[in-house]
């Protein structure tokens, strides 16, 4: 910060001026592909859906829309299907959340400490991430059929054949596993190197101090990786609410509808039944959905303001 | 200089506030995006005199492996004035491509393929021509069934090309090995599900692969005859067919017959449609439910093989699938003339130019047409002898058309959903209950 120099008034202020004029305009520069790209790319299409969602409309066809105001919106929370989806995605994300970001942080703190090949190991587990997901979709589609390679092993192990994807009891829990097998890997890249970027001396002083290991972890390790453990929350977070490539190619939201996530039925409603208004209506609620979990993940780990 | 001056910082986000709102409203007009609905005036008739004209034709149907050259070349021949700019798009790809183009409102293309079930929804949205005035008279000319597919709110849109039905066929060597007597080939002496079912399960305790499959498996097309047989509606009820209809008892009845053919393992869960009839002309299925298309290719193959008309439950009017393609107009057409002739020629002239010049042999719409149709070889088999009065029965007399809707894309995905449900062993009643509440919402949109 510069602080303003005592030169003669009617100079300094001319070139206060055209300093200003300048630096905005080079502001303007450097700001517009961005401001542009998220504008188009993220507010139009976000409104677009706001207001899509408020119409009515005939599927194609040269018909105008017309204003149906929360019209949508009632047709759909009077459906229960439509209800149940919402809570199955909740209750999806509940668990598959949790579920991956404690087996991240648990391999990647596996992972930094000095344990033999652990370049090899690390990289076993990032494997999944690099094949495309559509690949391993049907790598496990055809794994997890009945009459498969899975259930070959657990018959050769004295175990009983599971329908997996053909059941709904069993279908989400194995889109559960799927993701999971991907995303793991994927969010302990993050920690890893948001583990690595925590200062030895606060683990040496932790030692000096006989903190046990538990202590330490909770104490040291977990306060110090809240950065990358929001991101990684977060992050992951919206990937699980857009799910949609396992749903799509391996179930088709079923069977009996167990696997029907919001993202799934917005894409079918839209494209599979014509009612581009309503699957919009759905996006909206999902987006929603999103932005108030996405909220309370950013107010639970919100670092305490330091002083400065 | 280097303290950002706050008022300029301000009005840059102004700037971009006042782009961002720019924006909103200009995708707020998108929204309500105007258009006159109107469907043309039906200022034409059929001349008597052929235009000059070249007339764009959209079809799902390759000029050279489905064989439309020799159709369209004979049109040419027949009417010189009247070139045939012909393209075919992926089945998958027609609506989408319809719809596109025609709202364009240039014109292109002058005629389309049009899919039967789809025909109201094509006439409700404006993309399909009136053509009452020009074809009503030709009434006569075809099979009920397949001149009303092309009919909403008592106005012609589409005129039928071809026509479908199913046929049951067996296996003799299969049925001879379980000691099955073969079913009767006569319209009148139709067998039942229930005993097909029996003699099904008896065919696979003697070693068939299959008792009994479905050419479409899981297929509203397929299966909708099995509870209007019992006297259900065909799905849908209503002003304009838009109150979702299949949970009544007769629906729960069949469909939970339906199920239990899985349960019972007499037909296979995992089975896909297009994986149905190698398994048949394989020889791994004692019986299978399929359309005339397969006559060709058990002529081809070893099995030996019998026909007889589809069954119909115990004290149930018989009843069968039906159905195919139909040609429709664009009502931005500046050529309607030229395209009628097209039309005309295609479905009617001489029993229909497509049915007789297309050397793939295809049931006809029309009464002419089906003359000619089991003039060929397929037919000339002793099974095939026996083929073609069933579907001449079939589809004067018992055919059923898939329900006529405007929202017929989402009463079919939902249903056919359902169907797959209860293969795989949900309660019929369930399943139907929960398809019925998501069409409901899903048919909100026209209310």
């Amino acid at each position: 910060m510069a602080s303003p120099t005592v030169t003669s008034e009617p100079v300094a202020a001319r070139r206060r001026r055209v300093g200003r004029r300048h630096e905005a305009f080079w502001a303007v520069v450097f700001l517009t592909p961005a401001i542009a790209a998220l504008v188009v790319l993220r507010v139009v299409p976000t409104v677009g859906a706001i207001i899509t969602s408020v119409y009515k409309a005939f599927p194609g066809g040269i018909i105008p829309a017309t204003y149906t105001g929360a019209g949508n919106y009632e047709s759909l929370f009077s459906d229960p299907n439509f209800v149940d989806t919402i809570l199955r995605t909740l209750v999806f994300n509940l668990i598959i959340n949790p579920l991956q970001i404690a087996l991240a942080l648990l391999l990647a703190v596996l992972f930094v400490q000095r344990i033999p090949l652990v370049g090899a190991w690390r990289t076993l587990v990032f494997v999944p991430v690099t094949v495309p997901i559509v690949g391993s979709c049907i790598a496990w589609g055809a794994a997890l059929n009945p009459n498969g390679p899975i259930n070959a092993l657990l018959s050769a192990l004295g175990g009983n054949p599971q329908p997996f994807l053909t059941s709904p009891d069993q279908a989400l829990a194995c889109i559960i596993v799927l993701a999971s097998w991907i995303g793991i890997g994927y969010w302990m890249l993050f920690l890893i190197s948001g583990l690595q970027a925590i200062p030895e001396d606060l683990y040496d002083a932790a030692k000096i101090d006989r903190a046990g290991p538990f202590r330490t972890f909770f104490h040291i390790t977990i306060p110090m990786l809240r950065r990358p453990l929001l991101f990684v929350l977060v992050a992951d977070t919206v990937a699980n609410f857009v799910l949609f490539v396992p749903v799509q190619l391996l179930t088709q939201g079923g069977p009996q509808g167990s696997t029907t996530l919001l993202m799934f039925d917005a894409y079918r409603t839209t494209y599979g039944y014509g009612s581009r208004n309503l699957g919009a209506a759905e996006v909206v609620i999902l987006t929603l959905i999103m932005i108030f979990f996405v909220l309370l993940q950013f107010r639970l780990l919100r670092e305490e303001k330091t002083p400065r | 200089m280097t303290y950002i001056p706050q008022m300029t910082r301000r009005r840059v986000l102004a700037g971009f506030a006042a782009t961002t709102a720019a924006a909103l409203v200009l995708s707020g007009c998108s929204g309500g995006d105007d258009g006159s609905s109107s469907s043309g005036d039906s200022g034409w008739s059929v001349p008597s005199t052929d235009p000059t004209a070249t007339i764009k034709v959209l079809s799902i149907l390759d000029l050279k492996t489905a064989h439309m050259q020799e159709v369209i070349d004979a049109f040419q021949k027949a009417h010189p004035t009247i070139k045939i700019d012909y393209q075919s798009v992926a089945f998958d790809a027609l609506n989408s491509t319809i719809d596109a183009r025609v709202a364009n409102k240039g014109g292109d293309p002058d005629v389309y393929w049009a899919d039967q079930p789809r025909i109201s929804a094509l006439a409700a949205r404006g993309e399909a021509e009136d053509l009452t005035a020009a074809f009503a008279s030709y009434k006569d000319k075809f099979d009920p069934t397949a001149y009303d597919a092309g009919v909403y709110q008592d106005k012609v849109w589409a005129l039928p090309i071809a026509n479908s039905t199913q046929l049951l066929y067996y296996n003799k060597a299969l049925l001879k090995k379980a000691g099955i007597p073969f079913p009767s080939a006569s319209v009148d002496q139709r067998m039942t599900w229930e005993q097909l079912t029996k003699d099904a399960a008896k065919a696979k305790a003697a070693g068939a692969q299959y008792g009994m499959l479905f050419g479409q498996f899981d297929r509203y097309y397929q299966l909708e005859p099995l509870p209007v047989q019992l006297g259900g509606s065909v799905g849908a009820t209503g002003d304009k067919n838009l109150t979702p209809d299949f949970t009544s008892e007769q629906w729960v009845k069949a469909f939970t017959w339906y199920g239990d053919l899985f349960k019972q393992g007499i037909a296979p869960r995992g089975m896909k449609p297009e994986e149905s009839d190698p398994a048949f002309v394989a020889g791994r299925a004692a019986y299978t439910v399929e359309g005339p298309w397969l006559i060709p290719q058990l002529g081809e193959s070893k099995v030996d093989w019998g026909i007889a008309p589809q069954p119909v439950f115990q004290g149930g009017k018989p009843t069968t699938p039906t159905g195919s393609w139909s040609l429709a107009m664009n009502p931005f057409s500046k050529q309607k003339e030229a395209a009628a002739i097209f039309m005309k020629w295609m479905s009617i002239d001489e029993g229909g130019g497509y049915i007789k010049y297309r050397s793939d042999p295809e049931l006809a719409a029309s009464t002419e047409g089906k003359k000619i149709y089991f003039q060929k070889s397929v037919f000339s088999s002793p099974e095939g002898k026996k083929a073609a009065p069933i579907i001449d029965y079939e589809t004067s007399h018992t055919a059923v058309n898939r329900v006529q809707t405007i929202g017929y894309i989402e009463f079919e995905t939902i249903l056919n959903q359902a169907f797959a449900d209860i293969r795989n062993g949900a309660d019929a009643k369930t399943a139907l209950d929960n398809a019925s509440t998501q069409l409901a919402t899903a048919w909100k949109k026209y209310e």
